[in-house]
């Protein structure tokens, strides 16, 4: 028996790669890592287990994996995908083609929530359960193990029985949970799959050797015989699932059946369920049947085709109690899905005489979105049972204080096993907390007989992120499918952490708890606060503490401190012997980095070596000495719903909140991201007011609006901080006597030194001292915070005051801050110039990727309101969409301005003349002096309504915003532009509506992880183009030119401000639509960002990256539509692409393709210049406006 | 005409006329021009340390230190990508020399510290290197380190270098040492079998306009060619080492210089990037027919010819040639 110790997408994929021939994928949250996988073994050809290497091919979203693999079926091939959520939404009418052809195909799906009033990536049914009616098996496993051999199991039985399987194991639960488990072997695979129905399979295959139709329309007369025809394949379909079962069992001793039931023979009390959830159920029924109950559970293993007979039969007849959990919501059903199955079943069941009893059934919802779903709600669940009225419909994991239909749960409940050691590890995304956590997992689970667990927990902010390790280890398999409530064992890995929630909460009685702190350990625990010392006093803690970052720094790894946290982590866990613990990391070391070059090895041995040197026990007194208490979350004077709801997410907490706290329409206010401080930053930029030249640049790159820059009236600074300094502008005439002043956000600054990077100002006896420079956070943090809060309130100068320039932009209040985009972002400065300019009159439509996280995940948002409480609204629908959603938002606006402008016309006779006429003058959205004006106006026509009786006077009132005209953006990146949304921004395009959509191109999806898009240039390695990107990056600019009555630039905001302000003026001033393609710098190039406006100028020059406006206007002048302004190629290619380590890689690995991909990357950028020059030399007559007849023009001339 | 085979650490070499350390290593059909012009050698540029170091450590900060962080990015790049960031490119171009040059490959390691890079030495025996050149780039600006534990350090590397390979081991030096002789006596006991005289610090320029330092390569001029000249004609016949002139080489009267200096082979690099691969070909033209005139049947008898030791007036690679020369300009 071979062990592996691996995650449930590794599990599942190391089998589906083995049993296919063409994998056909498209990335998706949780899902993605299965393809990543294939396509990783696919580079190395890593054989299937017929000694093919598998092609693995990504498509443009999952509707074209889909259809990929409608095809390869049909071809003959054997093939699998992976997906989830709204991907397995979007495969669905082919999913209903495939099973209807009675294809053998078996498709994995990590089960992820579909989005509705939010999206969310984690894990419910909903997904899997909008497809059970396509035709297709839908096969669940619970574990890691489970999820391997139900993979297995899934791709024999659809090659027996041709009936599709889809196998859904829970997204991030399962799919991400690492656990040891049995592997299975390519000889155990081999006997379990049917050659004959592989044979049968390709024998079936489309070929013009033996030719058929498939795919015909079909008129009533034939469609529902056809249909009927398949019953026998569903019919047999559970008997042969249960021989491919038997077989496994054979094979491999492990026995699953189509419903198992685990628990007291003769039980009165049962629930139903499937997936992780199960897991938990069968630990918690096998602790209570310990304490006498008589209770069991009822894991459901297939659920399409819906076995009832096996279900009967697995149920004991004791059963006077059943509650059938799903995991998903159905709002308005009768029940959710398989609650209707059982009682469907047991109804048939009953009415037949073939059951003499009928069991009272309920059923409940649980573990949505992830929501937790723990022993004690398993508990709840069985003490509900046994009342005498039990609720028929309940839930169970939240506190629903509006329907009141959750069940009580005690929180205190842990049936854990003491056996088991339980770890918690609270760690930054950049340290590497979890990467060496996963190196733990598999050292305790390959190295030992121990069983071990690893879960892990992530927030959703891409700078300075907190991540959760949940670990266990112990004799015994562990079935505990939800996050530790009682660690033994509680690591800290960053000390502000102790600062901004209760990271103890879960220490068990006498844990061990392990603090990273800068702090010498005498001093330790004066400085903890009331709340963490009351927690180790209590729990008769152990304290051992450890400045890591010290140690990591001295190894030359910076703050990377994460091997010193494992070594100290197996030092006072106790797990193995420390010398063998040590010898193992050290090995795990030499095998996870040892490729990566020596000086990594030597340096992080070097680390683990000067370890335990520095760890120290501190003592723990017996009572609470500190004074401190931990610093409120949110300030005092956050508004109301900040205080009671944001206050608690941030915390940590917000499984807590009830019901009633929730907007119940996905509506939050904005304007929150000022209230959540995460001070991650050791460095933050500060001004020398003497040296500055007033550029704003800084304000303008800085991707978290962490400093700013403002003018405002010399009198109001009376009452500012002592530290405030102000000085004259004086780079601006229209600014003239007015003072200026640039200021950090010190809590919301990431520290990525772009700011200062920028700064041309130098003090001229010391040129490294810039007009601001990076210094230590500590020193400057208070003062600058007192400074911030004044800064914040002073009164804005008009808007119209401010020239629309690239220097003086930045001085317009942004309205889109503190975001949680990655330190040295490239797309976050483009949005929030985009708020400067047009914030309070914007209305964006988002597509999901980067910028719908950082733009709206909670707890926060960051986009808010100007002292007016106008600021940009916000959605987001899907990938796909955006497009089609700005298009919606815009015609529909539309609608309302043309209904506000007919009651307008209404009120006419009545209205004074000289308001009619400033409510309808034109008005653009980019004329600021207009603008005010025009809200001027509509305040004055709403007096006016006030003393106007009837409906429509009150109607006008509610829509004479509307006289304001609004801009309507939409933002996505290139996985949406050229890939999965293309279709629908072609068509926003071609629409001709007045519709301004902005592509924030990193050339790669960034978001999930670094796949390839059609953006990625030649040359560069990305997941799915490992051995470098071969074909030229797509176009769009000029398939957009193409229509000709579209706006289009490309602009590149970090080395050439003047021309993206430029561009985002003509675009937003053009009647039509406008396309913007931003080039942003991304962590997934691979190169310090602080580096990006250099290398970004290097794109430019090289031509990698042209920079280009083609105005429709221009015709009319007289003018070539496109103007370019990059012109000359001032770098080469080479130059530009050795920077980034997505293009130096392969030089490394392949110097040769590399060589012929810079001559191929040369050559295209040399092709487009060509092409470019020639078309911004074109001479076109102008248009004849008002002209239909192109022929009746020209007899004119 | 004059005989211009010659042997080199060991090594036999058709020409003297070797090109230097220089990015023509990159460029194959560069390369094999100038062994087509009659190039007797060819050196790599520097496997560099804290290239490596650099490289590896920036790979770790930005790529692997984004592994795990996200919960919808497990990384950002394939992981069939954790490349090496190490010699693993250098020795694969090494290996490509040594396939299509038909003359020695010599590979160059640049380093100041006897620490773990110095395996890459093996690393470069292994992957077919004939001999190795072990650039001695260090740069004081330490006021603790004094002249004598910077040079302790740098035998230290030498003995560490030569104790990891068998092929022989040459030493190129910066011209700033105090007591140069006694230096090159330490780099003999510590197992080096050559010198290469002297590297050329790619000294920054200033941008002015900018306030700033600037990184501009200066091409050598053959007015950098007399300080080589006196280091080689002094040191002739006062060390066992052989000695390669490098810098400043440009015409064949530069190169019979070097030679009768004392040098056995004679680098070229500024010359053959300003003017491509058949500088080469001029220069040894114009070397061997200047030699032949001279009535030179080998190197070896024209060899140090003018050093120290062997010239009429000898004493002017001396002090006293300094004294008269102020005497004489005032």
């Amino acid at each position: 028996m071979e062990f592996h110790t691996l995650d449930g997408n590794e599990a599942v994929a190391s089998v589906a790669y083995r049993l296919s021939e063409t994998i056909a994928i498209y990335p998706i949250t949780p899902a993605s890592v299965m393809g990543e996988h294939a396509d990783d073994w696919s580079a190395l050809a890593r054989p299937n287990l017929w000694g093919e290497v598998p092609k693995v091919v990504e498509m443009q979203s999952e509707a074209g994996a889909a259809g990929a693999v409608h095809g390869a079926l049909q071809a003959g091939s054997l093939v699998t995908t992976f997906t989830a959520s709204q991907g397995l939404l979007l495969m669905l009418p082919n999913l209903f083609k495939i099973a209807g052809e009675l294809s053998p195909f078996c498709m994995h799906i990590a089960a992820r929530s579909v989005a509705t009033h939010a999206l969310s990536i984690f894990c419910d049914h909903s997904d899997v359960m909008t497809a059970r009616g396509t035709g297709f098996a839908l096969l669940a496993s619970g574990s890691v193990q489970e999820a391997q051999d139900l993979t297995a199991i899934g791709h024999a039985v659809t090659l027996e029985s041709r009936v599709p399987v889809m196998h859904f194991l829970d997204g991030f639960r399962t799919s991400h949970e690492i656990s040891k488990i049995v592997a299975l072997g390519d000889e155990e695979l081999r006997a379990l799959v049917p050659r004959a129905g592989l044979d049968a399979h390709r024998a079936r295959r489309m070929t013009p050797d033996r030719p058929v139709v498939r795919g015909t329309s079909q008129n009533p007369d034939a469609f529902f015989q056809s249909r009927e025809a398949t019953n026998p394949f569903y019919q047999a379909f559970p008997d042969k699932l249960e021989s491919v079962m038997d077989r496994f069992a054979d094979i491999t001793g492990r026995r699953y059946r189509l419903f198992d039931y685990v628990g007291h023979p003769e039980a009165e009390r049962v629930v139903i369920l499937m997936g992780s959830g199960a897991e938990c159920a069968h630990e918690t029924v096998e602790w209570l049947v310990r304490q006498g109950e008589k209770v069991g559970v009822l894991k459901v293993r297939l659920f399409r085709p819906f076995a009832s007979d096996r279900l009967l039969e697995a149920l004991p007849e004791s059963v006077q109690q059943l509650a059938v959990l799903d995991r998903t919501k159905e709002p308005g059903a009768q029940g959710e899905p398989l609650l209707l199955e059982v009682s469907g079943a047991l109804m048939e069941a009953y009415s037949r005489g073939e059951r003499q009893t009928l069991p009272r059934l309920v059923g409940g919802r649980y573990g949505l979105s992830s929501r937790e779903f723990t022993p004690a709600m398993v508990c709840a669940i069985f003490d509900e049972l046994k009342a005498a009225a039990p609720k028929t419909r309940f839930t169970v994991g939240v506190r629903d204080d509006v329907t009141h239909l959750s069940l009580e749960v005690d929180a205190e409940l842990d049936i854990e096993l003491p056996e088991t050691r339980r770890a918690l590890f609270f760690g930054l995304g950049a340290d590497g907390t979890v990467s060496s956590n996963k190196a733990s997992i598999k050292i305790l689970g390959e190295d030992t007989d121990l069983y071990a667990q690893g879960h892990f927990v992530y927030d959703s902010k891409k700078s300075g992120a907190t991540t959760v390790s949940h670990l266990r280890f112990g004799p015994h398999p562990i079935r505990s499918s939800y996050q530790i409530r009682q660690a033994q064992f509680v690591a800290v890995h960053a000390p502000q952490f102790l600062e901004r929630f209760d990271v103890l909460e879960h220490a068990a009685p006498g844990a061990t708890v392990l603090l990273n702190v800068p702090w010498p350990p005498d001093q330790v625990w004066d400085r903890l606060s009331v709340e963490a010392q009351r927690v180790l006093v209590e729990r008769k803690a152990s304290l051992y503490v450890i400045d890591a970052a010290d140690v990591a720094e001295k190894a030359g790894l910076e703050r990377r401190i994460n091997t010193v946290m494992q070594v100290c982590f197996f030092a006072l866990a106790d797990i193995l012997p420390r010398a063998e613990a040590i010898e193992r990391i050290k090995e795990s070391i030499r095998q996870t980095w040892g490729r990566r070059g020596p000086e990594v090895v030597r340096r992080n041995v070097e680390a683990v070596d000067s370890a335990l040197a520095n760890l120290h026990e501190v003592p723990v007194p017996d009572q609470v000495t500190a004074t401190r208490s931990r610093p409120p979350r949110v300030p005092d004077d956050a508004p109301d719903f900040v205080q009671k709801v944001t206050r608690l997410l941030l915390e940590g907490q917000g499984d807590r909140l009830p019901v009633s706290a929730f907007p119940p329409d996905g509506t939050w206010p904005t304007g929150t991201s000022q209230y959540e401080k995460r001070t991650i930053a050791l460095e933050i930029p500060i001004w020398e007011s003497d040296i500055c030249v007033q550029c704003n640049f800084c304000a303008m790159i800085c991707p978290h609006t962490a400093i700013t820059s403002k003018v405002f009236e010399p009198d109001a600074v009376q009452g500012a901080p002592e530290a405030f300094e102000t000085v004259p502008e004086t780079q601006t005439s229209e600014l003239e006597g007015l003072d200026y002043r640039i200021q950090v956000a010190p809590d919301d600054c990431t520290g990525c030194g772009l700011c200062v990077e920028v700064c041309p100002a130098k003090d001229r006896s010391q040129p490294k001292r810039k007009a601001i420079n990076m210094r230590p956070l500590e020193e400057h943090r208070t003062v600058e915070a007192e400074n911030l809060a004044f800064f914040r309130n002073l009164p804005p100068v008009p808007r119209d005051r401010i020239p629309r320039d690239f220097k003086a932009l930045p001085l317009l209040i942004p309205l889109f801050e503190y975001s949680g985009a990655c330190s040295g972002c490239g797309e976050t400065p483009y949005i929030r110039l985009l708020t400067q300019l047009l914030g309070d009159r914007l209305l964006i439509a988002n597509a999901t990727g980067c910028s719908s996280i950082y733009g709206g995940n909670l707890p926060t948002t960051p986009y808010t309101v100007n002292p007016d409480g106008r600021g940009p609204t916000w959605n987001n629908s899907l990938f796909e969409d955006a497009a089609e959603l700005g298009l919606g938002m815009r015609v529909g606006l539309n609608q309302l301005v043309t209904r506000a402008r007919q009651l307008l016309e209404e009120f006419r006779p009545g209205l004074p003349e000289a308001l009619y006429s400033d409510l309808t003058g034109p008005c653009a959205t980019i004329d600021e002096s207009a603008m005010m004006a025009r809200r001027e106006a509509v305040t004055r026509l709403r007096d006016w309504l006030a003393d106007q009786p009837g409906a429509e006077a009150d109607e006008l009132a509610s829509l004479a915003d509307e006289l304001c005209p609004k801009s309507v953006w939409v933002i996505g990146g290139d996985g949406w532009a050229y890939d999965i949304g293309y279709g629908g921004l072609d068509h926003a395009l071609a629409s001709g509506q007045n519709l301004k959509l902005l592509v924030l191109d990193t050339e790669v999806y960034s978001n999930t992880g670094g796949q390839q898009s059609k953006a990625t240039p030649i040359g560069a390695v990305a997941k799915f183009a490992s051995a470098g990107k071969e074909t030229r990056k797509k176009d769009l600019g000029l398939l957009a030119m193409s229509y000709g009555h579209v706006y289009v630039a490309q602009i590149a905001l970090q080395s050439h401000s003047n021309q993206t302000t430029k561009a985002l003026q003509e675009a937003e001033s053009y009647e039509g639509p406008a396309l913007i393609i931003a080039h942003s710098p991304c962590i997934a190039h691979g190169y310090d960002l602080v580096h990006s406006p250099a290398q970004q100028r290097r794109a430019v020059d090289s031509w990698a990256w042209p920079l280009y406006r083609f105005d429709p206007r221009r015709i009319d002048d007289g003018l070539p539509p496109l103007q370019l302004d990059s012109v000359r190629q001032k770098v080469t290619m080479k130059e530009y692409m050795q920077e980034e380590a997505r293009f130096r890689m392969l030089e490394l690995r392949d110097p040769e393709r590399y060589a012929q991909l810079v001559a191929a990357a040369t050559e295209a950028a040399h092709d487009q210049r060509e092409l470019y020059k020639q078309l911004a030399g074109i001479h076109l007559e102008p248009h004849e406006h008002g002209e239909s007849d192109p022929e009746e023009g020209e007899r004119h001339d | 005409m004059t005989e211009l085979a010659t042997r080199w650490l060991g090594l036999d070499l058709r020409s003297p006329l070797v090109v230097g350390a220089s990015p023509l290593t990159d460029d194959l059909d560069a390369l094999k021009a100038c062994v087509d012009a009659g190039a007797g050698a060819v050196v790599m540029h520097s496997l560099f340390e804290e290239q490596l170091v650099a490289e590896q450590m920036a790979a770790h900060k930005f790529i692997d230190s984004q592994i795990n962080r996200d919960a919808e990015a497990r990384s950002y790049f394939p992981e069939s990508e954790i490349f090496e960031v190490g010699s693993h490119s250098y020795l694969r171009r090494l290996e490509l020399l040594r396939s299509k040059l038909d003359v020695p490959v010599i590979a160059s390691l640049n380093g100041v510290t006897p620490g773990g890079w110095t395996h890459h030495a093996r690393e470069l025996e292994d992957a077919g290197a004939e001999a190795i050149e072990l650039n001695l780039y260090d740069l004081a600006t330490d006021p603790s380190d004094t002249a004598a534990t910077l040079e302790k350090r740098q035998l230290e590397v030498v003995q560490a270098v030569v104790a990891q390979v068998s092929v022989p081991v040459s030493v190129k030096l910066s011209p700033f040492y105090s007591a140069l002789p006694a230096f090159v006596t330490g780099v003999e006991a510590a197992g080096a079998r050559g010198l290469v005289l002297f590297n050329r610090f790619y000294q920054p320029d200033m941008d002015l306009d900018e306030l700033t330092l600037s990184r501009d390569v200066v091409l050598s001029s053959n007015a950098e060619l007399p300080l080589r000249l006196h280091a080689v004609a002094s040191l002739f016949r006062r060390t066992g080492l052989e000695m390669a002139v490098s810098g400043g080489v440009h015409s064949g009267d530069d190169a019979v210089k070097a030679i009768l200096a004392g040098a056995t082979v004679v680098q070229v690099v500024s010359a053959l990037l300003a003017d491509g691969p058949e500088a080469l070909g001029r220069i040894t033209e114009e070397a061997s027919r200047r030699l032949d005139r001279m009535g030179y049947n080998t190197l070896a008898e024209a060899r140090g010819a003018l050093s120290l030791d062997n010239a009429p007036n000898a004493h002017t690679w001396e002090r006293l040639n300094y004294a008269r020369l102020l005497q004489g300009w005032r």
